[in-house]
């Protein structure tokens, strides 16, 4: 008997695999990134008025005249500010460290660079702990001037102040990067041709500089316009506390605040989707590009007039003051007792270990005269039950979350590879970058709000609800990690030379073979460290945390936020502020390690890896055959 | 061994290849010479199978393989940038191969330690990381992990390339060598007219997608069949004068070229046949080994080479006599 055609034809299990793909990838993009934020914008127009009816522009009407303004209008202020803070600290510590001859510029580099271990809601209640009214520094500074207002570090002063030493980590990073690129034969060509040091480092260093420091100009103008951590902890009204603050307020307090916040975070869009076209446009046009064919590494530049050279040196010791003394107090005072960390005045008999570990009982006398104990009111970080459970459930969302980001951009980026020019994978980049368009709270807000009901393709789940809220800051973590984790990966994809996966065809492995066995371990380094500094960023993530606001969704930095308000309440909590800095210092190791790692042992490749080995067996034999053992000594000899 | 017959391949629109016919015999090394562009390495991923041609079959052993893939070939790749895992040592880029057909281990073993040995790789490199080795050394396991699963024809795509120049010598002698002990069918890319005279049996000349020529060193350089040829392979004196082509009895409209080496300078052999040529010496190029003369002739500067013997050396402005026999002269169909 003949079969028929269709009885014949067998389901290909490329195209199987390919449908499969399409459909789940759009679901994760429309469900978890379209959706959820059309939801927002659409809330901004479906508010109902007083009657009931839908009133398309009640709540514009509502923000124009009431005093929401004002928050968009701080928020820009801030942003514009710090642009100009931040860029004549972040020049500077660059400049000071790469450019001129200053002394000590190694460790002064260390100092500017404690940024990259110490930031977010840490770094600011660092500074909080030091500067506020009755703060160590503070106190130095009024004994010193006595007119000094005790109250300096608090509104928009405290926000900039703390926000223009803690946004200086891009400079340092890649201002340095760029001003390490310039040809020193350019520098030598204009001093040659009569032009004088100043002359030089304004029309030939600069300019090559000015495409990097217009990024980041844009960059910090976005964190400006986006801060979270310092407003909401320093008490400054800008937009997205304010957010915050509506998402978690009821139409009984107040008109509109879901729509409201809504409309917040759409402004907040509207600003940074402009403000990452103009910077996407103006890196299109390039970047200067040296010409040289043998480039000469620069040469730092000594400060001819001695005057000027000894001002430098102080500017420069005046910033390394500045951004080591939170630094170097935290962890002091994470080694003093409660009573010492409370007064913020050093003892040098109280030296305690009980910020970090273990469990002490606090002994008071009561107002009858009797001696009564509190058990349990000292607890180090790491038997506070509060605290090691927001570091339990920071470690494991961050670590899933940035396991998450990496599969997805490693599967997708691959795919793109593979279809290199084809319109599907311009389509597969643009939806990964989607949520770098989006600010953070948006996304998170969106989230919030529109998985606070039961949806039906979460299979009918509210994910807001109770514990399901871990699902959400997941996917909200995945979210927006996914356009770092692509470009960082993206990169590294580049360095795949085509005929590696031609010479693996050619030695007869599949396409699955080849992706696990040659191109994965080629890209693993970077992908780990890629998972890396997303683990890191997430592990004291503030931002997304506080937008979420749930007691099952406490993350370690809303802990390590609410030991600000709880020292000493009922008598508990005794080293509360003790055990922020010991906290702190504890990102602090976790940060350094994790960019060690990521730098230092990550950046090796098999080779350096290899010989780093053959190096230490060496060694090893040597203190072996010292110490009388008989050992095998190696013959090798290298070429 | 390897055949194309009218082989066609398409970019889009673009014709890169046509109509190549090439037959390559059992233990030759053929090259595969030509500029950049001229469809040297198509043809070359043709016939491993990285491209499909349009038209016309690839046949391996009498085999039609235009349609077989990659993996199915038996064909060994060398590639221009050696293509070795950067992720494994070398002894594990020897042995993917051997590990993907499922071998058991100590057969691999066996093989990685035996093909080594062949091309000269101590035990000590099979440990070490293919970033840890020299150019050369790298060179070698390419070839090893290419011969290793035993090809009938191995395909190296300007292995050369990549090397500074003494290297690039030292290596080309070895690999000749190799190829001669391994005695398999080589087909060889390259873009460099000395490498491809050097190490081949027999050269196609590639220009544009076409093949200009087929044929043994010495027939491709003495006896280049187009003017293309002529001009590609080594350096070329154009007659275009119509004096001296008239004084040699040659056709003005068709072109003409003779070798610098075929040019006399102050040649005292009595040859009637020989046109005698007066001129000056405009400049030199003092190569070590010979010298390079830039000749003014009345209506043209011709280039001549002279074994540098320490002993005659003509400077600039010196009156010479430049002889060239008729029969010394290549000559090519004129335009139209």
């Amino acid at each position: 008997m003949q079969k028929t055609a269709s009885s014949n034809r067998k389901p290909d299990p490329a195209l199987l695999y390919k449908v499969f793909g399409g459909v789940l990838f759009l679901y994760l993009f429309l469900g978890f990134m379209v959706v959820p934020c059309i939801n927002t914008l659409t809330s901004v127009f479906t508010a109902k008025d007083a009657s009931g009816n839908t009133d398309p522009f009640a709540v514009i009407r509502f923000f124009l005249a009431g005093s929401m303004p004002s928050f968009v209008w701080n928020s820009l202020k801030l942003a514009v500010c710090l642009v100009v803070t931040v860029n004549i600290v972040g020049i500077s510590i660059v400049l000071l460290t790469e450019y001129f001859d200053i002394k000590g510029a190694k460790i002064l580099r260390m100092g500017y660079m404690t940024t990259l271990i110490y930031s977010g809601v840490a770094l600011v209640t660092g500074y909080q702990f030091l500067y506020d009214s009755n703060g160590m520094l503070t106190k130095w500074f009024t004994d010193i001037l006595p007119g000094f207002n005790k109250q300096w570090f608090t509104g928009f002063n405290a926000v900039l102040f703390t926000m223009t030493f803690a946004c200086t980590s891009n400079h340092a990073l890649f201002l340095r990067n760029a001003i390490r690129g310039i040809d020193y034969n350019t520098v030598e060509a204009a001093r040659n041709m009569g032009a004088k040091p100043f002359k030089v480092l304004l029309k030939v260093v600069m300019p090559t500089l000015l495409p990097t420091l217009f990024s980041l100009t844009v960059m910090t103008f976005i964190t400006g316009l986006c801060a979270m951590s310092a407003p909401t902890l320093l008490g400054y009204n800008s937009i997205n506390p304010e957010i915050v603050r509506l998402a978690g307020s009821t139409t009984a307090d107040e008109s509109f605040p879901q729509a409201r916040a809504a409309l917040l975070s759409v402004i907040l869009a509207m600003f940074t989707i402009v403000l990452l076209t103009v910077l996407n446009h103006y890196e299109r046009k390039g970047h200067y590009l040296s010409v040289s064919k043998t480039k000469a590494k620069l040469v730092k530049q000594k400060i001819q007039n001695p005057a000027a050279n000894i001002l430098a040196h102080i500017y420069a010791y005046i910033l390394f003051i500045i951004y080591m003394t939170p630094v170097v107090m935290i962890i002091v005072f994470s080694f003093q007792n409660w009573s010492a960390v409370r007064t913020k005045s050093l003892d040098f008999s109280g030296w305690t270990l009980s910020n970090y570990f273990g469990v002490e009982n606090y002994q008071y006398t009561r107002s009858n005269g009797k001696i009564s104990t509190r058990v349990g009111a000292i607890s180090g970080v790491f038997a506070n039950e509060k605290t090691v459970g927001g570091i339990r459930l920071s470690f494991l969302l961050s670590a899933v979350a940035a396991a998450l980001a990496c599969v997805i951009v490693v599967i997708a980026v691959n795919y793109i590879f593979k279809h290199r020019n084809k319109k599907r994978a311009v389509l597969i980049e643009g939806c990964l970058l989607f949520p770098w368009l989006l600010p953070t709270i948006l996304i998170c807000y969106s989230f919030r709000i529109f998985f606070n009901n039961e949806v039906w393709y979460v299979f009918g789940q509210n994910l807001y609800y109770k514990e399901n809220v871990r699902i959400l800051i997941i996917l909200a973590y995945t979210v927006v990690k996914l356009p770092f984790a692509l470009r960082m990966i993206k990169a590294a994809f580049y360095a795949i030379d085509d005929e590696l996966e031609d010479a693996a065809r050619n030695l007869g492995a599949s396409g699955l073979v080849t992706f696990l066995r040659i191109k994965l371990p080629i890209v693993l380094p970077s992908v780990l460290a890629v998972f890396a500094l997303n683990f890191n960023a997430l592990f004291t993530e503030y931002d997304m945390g506080a937008t979420f606001q749930k007691s099952e969704g406490t993350t370690y930095a809303m802990v390590i936020q609410s030991m600000c308000n709880e020292e000493g309440r009922d008598g508990m909590n005794m080293n509360a502020s003790g055990r922020r800095c010991a906290s702190t210092v504890f990102i602090m190791i976790v940060s350094g390690l994790i960019l060690y790692l990521v730098y230092g042992v990550g950046s090796r490749d098999l080779g350096e890896r290899l010989a780093i080995r053959e190096r230490r067996s060496k060694k090893l034999q040597q203190i072996r055959k010292s110490l009388g053992f008989k050992t095998a000594v190696a013959e090798e000899t290298q070429e | 061994m390897i055949r194309l017959s009218d082989i066609v391949v398409k970019f889009g629109d673009l014709e890169a290849l046509h109509n190549i016919n090439v037959d390559v015999r059992e233990g030759e090394f053929f090259t595969f010479l030509g500029p950049s562009g001229c469809g040297k390495t198509t043809t070359l991923r043709t016939i491993t199978g990285f491209i499909e041609p349009v038209s016309g079959t690839v046949s391996m052993q009498g085999r039609d393989i235009t349609h077989v893939p990659i993996e199915k070939r038996n064909i060994g790749i060398v590639f221009q940038s050696y293509a070795l895992f950067p992720t494994m040592t070398v002894h594990d880029n020897i042995a993917f191969g051997l590990k993907i057909k499922k071998m058991k281990k100590d057969e691999i073993e066996q093989k990685v330690q035996e093909i080594a040995r062949k091309v000269d790789l101590k035990e000590r490199h099979l440990k070490r990381a293919v970033s840890q080795l020299s150019g050369g050394q790298q060179q070698r396991v390419a070839i090893a992990r290419a011969l290793v699963t035993e090809p009938a024809v191995i395909c190296m795509d300007e292995p050369l390339s990549n090397l500074d120049a003494k290297l690039r010598v030292q290596l080309r002698n070895e690999l000749k060598k190799m190829q001669k002990d391994f005695g398999i069918t080589t087909i060889y890319v390259t873009h460099d007219q000395e490498e491809a005279l050097t190490l081949s049996d027999r050269i196609a000349v590639f220009n544009k997608g076409y093949i200009e020529q087929i044929g043994t060193p010495n027939e491709i350089y003495n006896h280049s069949a187009t003017e293309f040829v002529a001009n590609f392979i080594g350096d070329i004196n154009p007659l275009t004068d119509e004096a001296i082509l008239k004084k040699l009895g040659l056709n003005t409209q068709e072109h003409h070229f003779i070798r610098l080496e075929r040019v006399r300078v102050n040649d005292s052999t009595q040859d009637e046949q020989i046109c005698q040529l007066p001129g000056a010496i405009e400049s030199r190029e003092y190569y070590g080994l010979y010298i390079k003369y830039y000749i003014r002739l009345e209506n043209q500067v011709i280039k001549v080479i002279e074994k540098n013997d320490g002993i005659r050396i003509y400077e600039a402005g010196e009156k010479v006599t430049v002889g060239i026999h008729p029969a010394d002269v290549m000559t090519y169909p004129g335009e139209g």
